[in-house]
């Protein structure tokens, strides 16, 4: 596998072929983790050992050299031949065809850390409905620490290895391309909360949680932005008129209101968040230290309890 | 003589790393006896060793000296000594004797007291403090002979600096005692009633195992103080004060629950007669400052009254309903009120009508939210601790022994394990 293709293809990929297999992968594992399993006999359904992979079909359009990914469909795989199921995805092939007759099938995704020897052989299947077609890998594993998403994409190229020429998966490059209404429909979609969440408390924690993350964005580009005038002050970058020009309206467009009548019912409001804040705080001190106080008297104070069950239910 | 040069030059050499302090400890404690013995020739020793470096080894020498006594010429020189001793050792390397440093700073204060100058004794207990003290919520037991000083000396202000610090950590009952007791007297004295009270209640509704003079004390203070600050005064207690402080408090202060009681009527005539019938008790108890200050507060509360019921009332009325005798000391006293914020009103000086305001704080303004904003963090550090210190005493095998065995036997199918706090 070598580091970077050299195709010279430009690849722009869109959230929903990543939410749908980001979907596909949950469902099946999901799945497989409740059905009881066939040997063993303890109580205790166990994790299959190695996470299952899932497979499908990507299709999008190439308008030259962009190659855009718009959509994506799922594939079975069968292990036996260890190729997908042809006559399915001929079958859904023909069927988006109907609907989106621009959509031609790109090449195939699949899931999993790293790209694997055998995924060639699929790779070589697809080569007759596209001649180069592309692979898309999921990593399903949560690393909290990374900040890229744990998507690549692969394309095979005819390299010489060892005087035999083979057929290898190289990475590219691709950027993430979306429209209005997809965004929205994939922004609703990321946010679900799950069904158990259902109490107030970790809905409003979720929710301050994600303004929390949004402000935390915004501030750190407002910085790279602050910084990068402040070199440009300093004349260590050359003064890009263009740039200042976005700038300034961009700086033009805060505030959005400003009078006096704004600041008071502003400072009113934010005022009565406070207090209610601080009133929640009051009745949660007061609550704990009712408890310790509680406590404390059951304790050490030899005389507080003459014949009193408590009712410990 | 025959062990202190070679001490004094293990002093000398050893003090400057942490290993060596503690070596050198160690030799300290193992020559107290000799060191004791040879006390009066102390002084001497003393003039070699520098406390600012060899802190540890001065304290050691400068124990064993004031251990002997002091004769009444040798007592201000010692006074100075000590002083200066105080204001230049170094904080970690006492840390490791903090008896021994107590000691001493005990006897410099009975010193001072002898001396009857209390107000030299001030400066270096605050340092002395400040050094002894391993975080700034940390009570020690200088606090309180600090406080008494201070109110010996009515160096007021001294001690409200020190007593702003919330303390969390007490060493010694008795010195969290006379701490609040004496901290209480320090803001009576400077008429910061609100603190007082905080200070008297806590040594009231402190836990004791059985009924203690101090807290007495501070009982019949905090009534009068409650009077004055509140207006009021409930005679009902928390319901985490000790259970021997509930029974016995009334018994000693039946007094100052009476003129509690005729303070509740609102008429100055029966306050007044209350506090002349029961004059001796509160000499005895040093308190007849404070019963006055509470038969004025009486006007004052009288007129807040008012406020409740009139929005307009002119000064002659007034003086009439709150028994005063002349139309200008009412307006005297109002004008005091507006002035300490008690009151929202003007004064029409033409026809002498008071008109009376509500609160005109719109919470609107940046510096209220700060204040809220900083109050919020206050609290969100509370909650931490009191989290904290609720955690230990879960784990408290006395508790646990006790909450268990009041736990009403029930099989373990009927009841549910999970506690009711979490029970939504």
């Amino acid at each position: 596998m070598a580091s970077s293709s050299s195709s010279g293809l430009t690849f722009k990929l869109h959230p929903l072929v990543i939410v749908n297999i980001s979907d596909h992968y949950t469902r099946v594992k999901s799945q497989e983790h409740f059905a009881p399993p066939k040997t063993n006999g303890d109580a205790s359904s166990s994790l299959p050992s190695s996470p299952p992979r899932v497979f499908g079909c990507v299709i999008g359009v190439q308008r030259g050299r962009t190659v855009e990914i718009f959509n994506s469909f799922e594939l079975l795989y069968d292990p036996s031949t260890d190729s997908l199921d042809r006559p399915f995805l001929e079958k859904k092939q023909e069927l988006y065809k109907k609907v989106f007759p621009n959509f031609y099938i790109l090449g195939w995704y699949s899931t999993g850390s790293d790209a694997q020897e055998s995924d060639m052989s699929i790779h070589k299947a697809l080569m007759d409905i596209n001649e180069s077609p592309v692979y898309v890998l999921l990593n399903p594993s949560i690393n909290p620490a990374q900040k890229d998403l744990p998507v690549t994409i692969y394309e095979s190229e005819l390299h010489v290895i060892d005087g035999i020429p083979q057929l290898i998966f190289v990475r590219a490059n691709y950027t993430i391309e979306t429209v209005e209404a997809e965004r929205i429909s994939v922004d609703h979609v990321a946010h679900l909360k799950p069904s158990d969440g259902g109490s107030a408390a970790t809905q409003l924690a979720a929710h301050l949680t994600g303004i929390h993350s949004a402000i935390k964005m915004l501030n750190s580009r407002v910085r790279v932005l602050h910084h990068y005038l402040l070199a440009m002050q300093k004349g260590d970058i050359p003064c890009e008129n263009s740039l200042l020009r976005q700038v300034s309206s961009l700086l033009r467009r805060l505030p959005a209101i400003e009078s006096a009548k704004f600041q008071d019912d502003f400072l009113m409001e934010y005022n009565d968040t406070l207090l209610i804040t601080y009133l929640a705080m009051f009745t949660n001190c007061a609550s704990t230290m009712n408890e310790l106080v509680d406590k404390f008297n059951t304790a050490y104070d030899r005389h507080s309890r003459r014949g009193g069950r408590t009712a410990f239910i | 003589m025959e062990s202190i040069e070679p001490l004094i030059a293990h002093v000398q050499g050893l003090s400057s790393s942490v290993d060596d302090i503690c070596h050198l400890h160690n030799l300290l404690k193992q020559a107290e006896e000799s060191l004791q013995s040879q006390a009066p020739r102390l002084a001497l020793v003393l003039e070699q060793l520098d406390p600012s470096k060899h802190s540890l080894g001065y304290l050691y020498i400068l124990e064993a000296y004031t251990s002997a006594p002091i004769q009444k010429e040798q007592a201000s020189e010692l006074v100075v000594y000590i002083a200066n001793f105080i204001n230049t050792c170094l904080s970690d390397q006492i840390q490791l004797a903090p008896d021994k440093f107590t000691c001493v700073c005990k006897r410099f204060k009975d010193q001072v007291l002898q001396l009857e100058a209390p107000v030299r004794g001030v400066g270096p207990l605050r340092a002395a403090v400040r050094k002894l003290q391993t975080s700034s919520e940390h009570l020690t037991a200088l606090h309180p002979d600090f406080l008494q000083l201070c109110l010996l000396a009515k160096c007021y202000k001294t001690g409200i600096c020190v007593l702003e610090e919330d303390i969390f950590e007490v060493d010694q009952p008795r010195d969290f005692f006379l701490y609040c007791y004496y901290g209480g007297m320090i803001c009576i004295g400077q008429k910061l009633f609100r603190k007082a009270m905080e200070l008297l209640h806590n040594v009231v509704t402190a836990p004791m195992s059985s009924t203690n003079a101090i807290a007495v004390e501070a009982y019949k203070k905090y009534i009068l103080v409650s009077l004055i600050h509140n207006g009021q005064f409930s005679t009902g207690f928390p319901k985490y004060t000790s259970s021997v402080a509930q029974r016995s408090m009334k018994n000693f202060s039946q007094s100052y629950v009476d003129l509690a009681n005729s303070y509740n009527t609102g008429k100055i005539a029966e306050l007044e007669s209350c506090a002349e019938t029961n004059r001796e008790k509160f000499e005895l108890d040093n308190n007849l400052g404070l019963v006055k200050q509470v038969v004025s507060s009486l006007y004052k509360r009288n007129i807040q009254r008012l406020t409740q019921t009139y929005l307009t009332l002119s000064l002659q009325d007034i003086a009439n309903t709150v028994q005063l005798r002349t139309p200008k000391e009412a307006e005297m006293h109002v004008l005091q009120m507006i002035q300490d914020g008690e009151i929202f009103a003007t004064i029409n000086q033409k026809d002498g009508m008071v008109s009376f305001h509500e609160d005109p704080e719109q919470y609107k303004t940046c510096e209220m939210i700060e204040h809220i904003d900083s109050s919020i963090q206050r609290m969100m550090a509370l909650s931490k601790k009191l989290n904290a210190v609720d955690e230990v005493i879960s784990c408290d095998p006395v508790y646990l022994a006790k909450a268990g065995r009041e736990r009403p036997r029930f099989d373990i199918d009927d009841f549910d394990t999970v506690p009711q706090k979490f029970n939504m």
